[in-house]
């Protein structure tokens, strides 16, 4: 945006002070004004200047010229300290970023051990799973084994059982068949003998034999396990 | 001569009120920005309990149970109630002539005393070694559609850990607990019997007892259990064949 223009008068410009000039005589009629130059014959009396009267300096400029040097101090001051003040910030900027590139390095070198630690811990949890499998299957083997040899055990014992079952039948079947046949030889012979005493051997083959029917029961009740 | 004064003094003041409003300069640079305490980051979320050799809690307290009879053998689950307790089903440890019991890393425990409740399908063996971990009894029996998973050794075989959903309760079909049972839809074999069948937070719900024709498996609501282990006259010794 421009100023005004035309008859105005520039504000950027002092306005000049008008020409000052000593006062003349009038001029005759028929004189247009002074002329170049003397015209002989009359002389004139020696102009002499009046001397100029002191110049006073106008009020406001004092103002602003304390004004414009306050300004210039506080702007030399405030820049003296917006110049310190960024040396400062430069020196801390600095400062933060050789502790940011050492934790920086600090924590590259920390996430290369996590990574490494990492592999690690993966290369052990795969190892704790099949070590776990394999404790699970030896666990597993080893009550296989259990119940194999408690089951030969009661084969075991079963087959003693029937052993010793049958080792009575037949122990009690000969003392059987021993008792009948000197029973039988006794009755051929009966008139060598007391009546009485055939009975009671009798009575002892009997039960002798009963024996051995009872172990053979035994035994059949046994097989039939 | 006052008015520059006045100035002067307006100037300082434009001063002294413009360096208030500059920065300050900067506080020193630490020579380590790197916290004393760090927060100690949160656990994995993979519900993996730490234990000293990996096995998590529900394999720990699952026990392996013979039962060597007088010309049978059998075998069947349990877990442990505490440090010398075991818990499993009655017919489980009926008419033995010697209980041998292994935890899940193939150690042997020696069994004290076995006794059988009368209303239920329950036991509990007394050991005389201490039992490698023992788990919680939930408070309440589960819902319809609560997950289960059951920690035991089907056929004897290896630990197995399966998982289903409860189906329902209906009374027992087998008639061998007062009440109601619990039918889930975990798989479960012969052998399984004893085992423990635990919630989502690993807390003891029932005892696998049975299955049916339609592989659903049978439990013994804690609520049973909770009941038998409460009462002292609940349980007997149980019956030897020896």
């Amino acid at each position: 945006m421009t100023g005004p223009s035309g008859a105005f008068p520039d504000p950027g410009h002092p306005r000049p002070d008008p020409p000052v000039s000593s006062p003349t005589a009038p001029l005759p009629p028929g004189w247009a004004g002074p002329a170049a130059s003397h015209a002989p014959g009359t002389p004139l009396p020696p102009h002499t200047p009046a001397a100029p009267p002191p110049r006073r300096v106008s009020r406001p400029t004092v103002v602003l010229a304390v004004v414009l040097a306050a300004v210039l101090v506080t702007c030399g001051l405030v820049g003296w300290r917006l110049w310190t003040t960024t040396q400062a910030w430069e020196e801390t900027a600095a400062d933060w970023e050789s502790l940011a590139r050492t934790h920086g390095e600090q924590l590259a070198q920390t996430e290369a051990e996590l990574e490494a630690t990492t592999g690690e811990l993966e290369a052990t949890r795969a190892q704790l799973a099949t070590a776990q499998a394999r404790i699970t299957e030896l666990a597993d083997e080893k009550a296989q084994l259990g119940d194999t040899t408690a089951a030969q055990q009661q084969l075991a014992d079963y087959q003693q059982r029937v052993s010793q079952a049958a080792g009575q039948v037949a122990t009690a079947l000969a003392n059987c068949i021993d008792g009948q046949e000197r029973l039988i030889g006794y009755l051929q012979d009966a008139a060598s003998y007391a009546e009485a005493d055939l009975a009671r051997f009798r009575a002892d083959v009997e039960r002798v034999c009963g024996a051995a029917t009872d172990a053979n029961a035994a035994l059949q009740s046994e097989l039939s396990r | 001569m006052r008015s520059a004064r006045t100035v002067a003094t307006v100037a300082l003041l434009g001063l002294v009120t413009a360096c208030a409003y500059l920065p300050d300069p900067p506080a020193p640079v630490p020579t380590s920005v790197v916290p004393s305490v760090a927060p100690v980051p949160t656990a994995a979320a993979d519900g993996s309990q730490l234990s000293p050799d990996g096995f998590d809690a529900a394999q720990r307290m699952a026990v392996r149970i013979r039962n060597i009879g007088c010309g049978a053998l059998s075998t069947g689950s349990g877990f442990a109630l505490d440090e010398h307790t075991l818990v499993t089903n009655r017919h489980v440890v009926a008419d033995s002539a010697e209980l041998q019991l292994s935890t899940y890393d193939g150690r042997d425990v020696a069994a004290e005393a076995a006794s059988t409740a009368g209303l239920a399908d329950l036991a509990v063996v007394r050991t005389v070694d201490a039992l490698p971990a023992a788990p919680v009894l939930a408070d309440t029996d589960p819902q319809v559609g609560d997950p289960v998973t059951v920690v035991g050794y089907p056929l004897g075989r290896q630990l197995t850990v399966t998982d289903g959903r409860v189906v329902g309760a209906v009374t027992d079909p087998l008639h061998a607990n007062l009440g109601e049972v619990l039918v889930t839809d975990a798989p479960v074999e012969p052998g399984s019997s004893g085992s423990a069948a635990l919630d989502a937070e690993g807390r003891v719900i029932g005892v696998v007892y049975a299955k049916n024709a339609d592989d659903m498996s049978f439990l013994v609501p804690v609520s049973t259990l909770r009941a038998m282990l409460g009462d002292d006259t609940a349980f007997a010794p149980a019956p030897t064949c020896g």
